[in-house]
C-alpha cells in the first residue's frame, strides 16, 4: 500500500508542485485553506487515494486536535510530512506590528511545530512517521531589507529542524530545503517589477528556478536514497547564495 | 483624518505631520518608507498604491486625496 504524505500549503506554488510529483508514489494529504483549489490540485495528481485537509494554519490553538481528528476520521497513518505552507510579507521593521509578526510565525513556524508534535505521537499517529521536510528559504542564512520577520521565521524553522532531527532519531529523519526566489502566487508581486526580475536573473548562476526544482529535492530527501541524511539544510537556489564573484 | 496623520507621522519618524508637508522633505523618506506606506494604505484603506503614485502625490494631503479617490 502506498504511504501517506501530508503536504501543507498544497494548493499553490511549491506545495502544489510537490503534491503532483509525489503523487506518483505516495497517497497525498493535500492541505490548504481553500477546498476548491485543493480539489483542482487533486485532479492534477496521479491516481491515488488523495485526501483533502482544509485548515487555516494561522489559527494555531486547535491545530493538534484538528489534525488528530482528521487522522482518526480517515483511519490513516501518516508516514511523511512536508511543510510547504508559508507566508511572506515584504515589510520594513517600522511597519511591522505584533499581529503581522504573529501571523508569519503562526504559519511558518508554530504550525510546523504542532503538526510535527502530532504526527510524531505514537498515540495519535501510531508511531508511523518516517521523514519530515520543511520548506525553508535561503534567506534563513542571509539578510535582506524588508525581509526581517520572514527571515527570522525561516531561521527558527531551521533551528527547530536541527533539534528535532536529534530528538526524533533514529526513527524519524528531519531536514529542510532552502529555496531561492521562485515565481509563485506568494512571490508574484516581487516578480512583477521587470527591473527586479532582470536583476534577479543575473544574480542566479543557473538562472531563475521553478517549483519543480524544489519538488525534486523533496522526493530525494523523503526517499531511502537519503536514509543517512538528517538535520541538514539543502540549499536549492541555482547557486545564488554561493556566488561572491562581484 | 487624525488617524491618517498619526500613522504617517509614525512611518516618517516625526512627532506630527501637516497637510502641506512635502513627502520628500522628511529625513526618513526612502524606499523602505514608501514600502511601509504601501502596506499601511493597503491594510487601513484596502487601497493598493504603487511607489510612483505615492511620489506623484507630493504632499501628505495629496496622498490622502489619492487614497480617497481610489477607495471603492
Amino acid at each position: 500500500m502506498r504511504p501517506y504524505v501530508l503536504i501543507t500549503g498544497a494548493s499553490s506554488g511549491i506545495g502544489k508542485a510537490i503534491a503532483i510529483k509525489l503523487s506518483q508514489n505516495y497517497n497525498i494529504i493535500l492541505h490548504g485553506r481553500n477546498q476548491s483549489r485543493l480539489q483542482q490540485v487533486r485532479e492534477l495528481c496521479f491516481e491515488g487515494d488523495h485526501i483533502i485537509w482544509e485548515k487555516e494554519l494561522g489559527e494555531v490553538d486547535n491545530i493538534e486536535d484538528n489534525l488528530a481528528s482528521f487522522i482518526k476520521a480517515n483511519n490513516i497513518m501518516i508516514e511523511y510530512y512536508v511543510h510547504s505552507a508559508g507566508i511572506m510579507k515584504m515589510l520594513p521593521l517600522k511597519a511591522q506590528k505584533i499581529e503581522s509578526i504573529q501571523e508569519v510565525f503562526n504559519i511558518n513556524v508554530y504550525s510546523a511545530m504542532l503538526i510535527t508534535k502530532t504526527l510524531s505521537s505514537k498515540k495519535l499517529n501510531g508511531g508511523m512517521l518516517k521523514s519530515i521536510v520543511f520548506i525553508s528559504s535561503n534567506i534563513s542564512q542571509r539578510g535582506a531589507k524588508a525581509f526581517q520577520v520572514y527571515a527570522a521565521s525561516k531561521g527558527a524553522l531551521d533551528s527547530f529542524m536541527r533539534s528535532m532531527a536529534i530528538e526524533l532519531a533514529p526513527k524519524i529523519r528531519v531536514n529542510s530545503i532552502l529555496p531561492g526566489a521562485i515565481y509563485t502566487d506568494m512571490t508574484h508581486h516581487i516578480f512583477e517589477d521587470i527591473n527586479f526580475t532582470t536583476k534577479m536573473a543575473t544574480n542566479y548562476p543557473l538562472g531563475l528556478g521553478n517549483p519543480d526544482n524544489i519538488a525534486d529535492g523533496v522526493v530525494f530527501l523523503l526517499s531511502d536514497q537519503a536514509k543517512w541524511i538528517t538535520g541538514q539544510q539543502l540549499v536549492i537556489d541555482g547557486g545564488r547564495t554561493t556566488d561572491i564573484s562581484e | 483624518m487624525e488617524e491618517y496623520f498619526k500613522q504617517m507621522a509614525e512611518l516618517l519618524e516625526v512627532d506630527s505631520v501637516n497637510t502641506n508637508d512635502e513627502l520628500n522633505s522628511f529625513e526618513a523618506w526612502d524606499s523602505l518608507t514608501i514600502l511601509s506606506i504601501i502596506a499601511f494604505v493597503n491594510d487601513s484603506y484596502a487601497v493598493t498604491l504603487n511607489a510612483n503614485e505615492i511620489k506623484e502625490a507630493r504632499t501628505i494631503g495629496g496622498l490622502k486625496k489619492v487614497i480617497d479617490s481610489k477607495k471603492k
